[in-house]
């Protein structure tokens, strides 16, 4: 099973998985523990939904490594408990493992990774290097879990976002998918720190990752607009991951009520303006997924 | 002879913290009125910067380092306030912080100098502040306010701890919560307990006025 995912994107459009951290939030995870800390506590729960999203037709799955890398886990008190390179190791084992037991062959694994929480200056401490290491140290142990890829997803700064390419290119050399994320502003979309989406992926892009777009914060509706702008500016492969709409606070929990149908619509929108690869993010769940992989099949 | 107030306000848009604590210093030594120094100089400088990051004229990192420009500029004015007009101190004590787990510390930092602005006592205790930490403070400095940042849906249940907390206590007559930041609302305070809920650094002020001459 010699696959390769950059050969995979150049056939056909690729559909990765939606949300995990709703998703394990759902099956009671607190806001007192780090999600990363199931792959170790809890992994039958992180299977469940590894193997939720496999069965609802996703081709890419991400490990449940957001945000394993050193800087991130030192931020809380259980995350210091943890080791970052066990955690990164045996999350990626587990979806490999849930992988290997499924029906369906062709799944790729993708190592996912988060930002670190620091901010480079003028707003936080943070060093190039620092980042770079924490990245590659949370590479290299995915790398032994069995990945196929690396996703790294929901950055905010360009400049965390290619010390994470540079990182993981130190530690592997699989293919590398970046994702930024943006804010709708009257004047358009930009990152926290100012980045817009044509600048951002073409520095990305230049730098070598295999593929680039955005993820989180926006719902569905206004990544169609975004994935038009990257779309005209932008040649390399495009990946466009919207959350189910926007959140609302209901008894202390963060509740997402987009319908499944409308996403999958949206995401159809998308693939025809011409993305290579779709998923979701915050509230997708696998009937999200189901139904997009409909649409890809049906083609409408 | 209010270009000096202008020229304040200005120093904090340019986001030039050299000149925003140069012109603090100027206005001491030509015996201005501090607060009106402070409100109609450079609370006016970092409510358009505010505005600008809003319209996404500028980014984070511009405001921030507004932000800082406002702070050397309070660094200088602030000991004058306690030197003149603090009847609102003597009574008024506010803790803040943003909620445990959570990192942003801009909107938390520019509502804790608006406060301060205002002739608060403030005791900021930064970012990802534990629950027990936010209580023990309000307990230590004898605070009649909490005001808790959260800018994550995933850290905003802590505001609600907090409130349990003080409830746990026996604190809740004394002590009153206001909370803030991007996913709030005025439906989220009410459905915690809290005593109010503000959108911005200003109106963050002008609730914690209100609550105190309530009281």
């Amino acid at each position: 099973m010699s696959l390769d995912f950059t050969e995979a994107i150049e056939r056909k459009v690729m559909l990765f998985d939606g949300g995990m951290g709703t998703m394990l939030i759902a099956k009671g995870l607190t806001d007192r523990e780090v999600p990363e800390g199931w792959n170790i506590e809890r992994p039958e729960e992180v299977k469940a939904v590894h193997s939720a999203y496999i069965e609802a037709g996703a081709e890419v799955i991400q490990t449940n490594t957001f945000g394993a890398n050193r800087i991130k886990l030192a931020a809380s008190e259980e995350g210091r408990s943890l080791d970052p390179s066990e955690v990164n190791e045996r999350a990626a084992a587990i979806a490999r493992e849930t992988i290997d037991e499924s029906s369906r062959s062709g799944i790729f694994l993708a190592g996912d990774v988060g930002p670190t929480g620091l901010f480079f200056p003028p707003v936080g401490n943070l060093t190039p290097g620092e980042a770079r290491n924490a990245f590659k140290e949370q590479a290299s142990a995915l790398e032994r879990g069995g990945v196929d890829l690396f996703l790294v997803e929901t950055m905010y700064d360009v400049r965390e976002a290619l010390e994470a390419l540079r990182g993981i290119r130190e530690a592997s050399g699989k293919p590398v998918v970046v994702e930024l994320t943006f804010e709708r502003k009257p004047r358009g979309f930009f990152t926290l720190f100012g980045d817009t989406p044509s600048e951002g992926a073409s520095k990305l892009a230049s730098e070598g990752a295999d593929m680039v777009g955005s993820n989180c914060t926006i719902a569905s509706a206004d990544m169609i607009e975004l994935a038009r702008i990257m779309r005209t500016e932008i040649d390399a492969p495009l990946i466009f991951q919207p959350n189910a709409g926007k959140p609302e606070m209901e008894h202390g929990k963060a509740v997402y009520r987009q319908r499944p149908e409308e996403f999958a619509a949206d995401m159809m929108e998308i693939v025809r303006i011409g993305a290579n690869a779709v998923g979701g993010c915050c509230g997708t769940s696998p009937e999200f997924i189901r139904m997009l992989h409909e649409h890809l099949v049906h083609g409408h | 002879m209010n270009d000096l107030y202008e020229e304040c306000a200005k120093a904090i848009i340019d986001l030039d913290g050299d000149r925003a604590e140069e012109l603090a210093r100027r206005s001491i030594d030509e015996e201005r009125p501090v607060l009106e120094t402070i409100e109609k100089g450079f609370v006016r400088g970092i409510r358009e910067v505010g505005r600008l990051w809003e319209e996404g004229e500028i980014f984070l990192p511009e405001l921030v380092v507004g932000a800082e420009a406002m702070k050397r500029a309070m660094a200088v004015l602030e000991p004058r306030i306690a030197a003149g007009k603090k009847e609102l101190a003597d009574t008024h004590r506010v803790v803040i912080g943003t909620i445990q787990g959570d990192i942003h510390d801009i909107g938390k930092t520019l509502v804790a100098t608006m406060l301060s602005a205002n002739g608060f006592e403030v005791h900021d205790l930064g970012a990802d502040v534990p629950i027990g930490r936010f209580v023990e403070e309000a307990i230590a400095s004898n605070a009649d306010f909490i005001a808790i940042s959260a800018l994550l849906t995933t850290t905003m249940p802590g505001q609600k701890r907090v409130v349990e907390e003080i409830e746990k206590r026996a604190m809740r007559d004394k002590v009153r919560v206001v909370v803030g930041g991007a996913p709030c609302s005025s439906e989220w305070a009410a459905e915690i307990g809290a005593d109010g809920y503000a959108g911005d650094a200003v109106s963050a002020v002008n609730l914690v006025k209100q609550l105190a001459t309530a009281s």
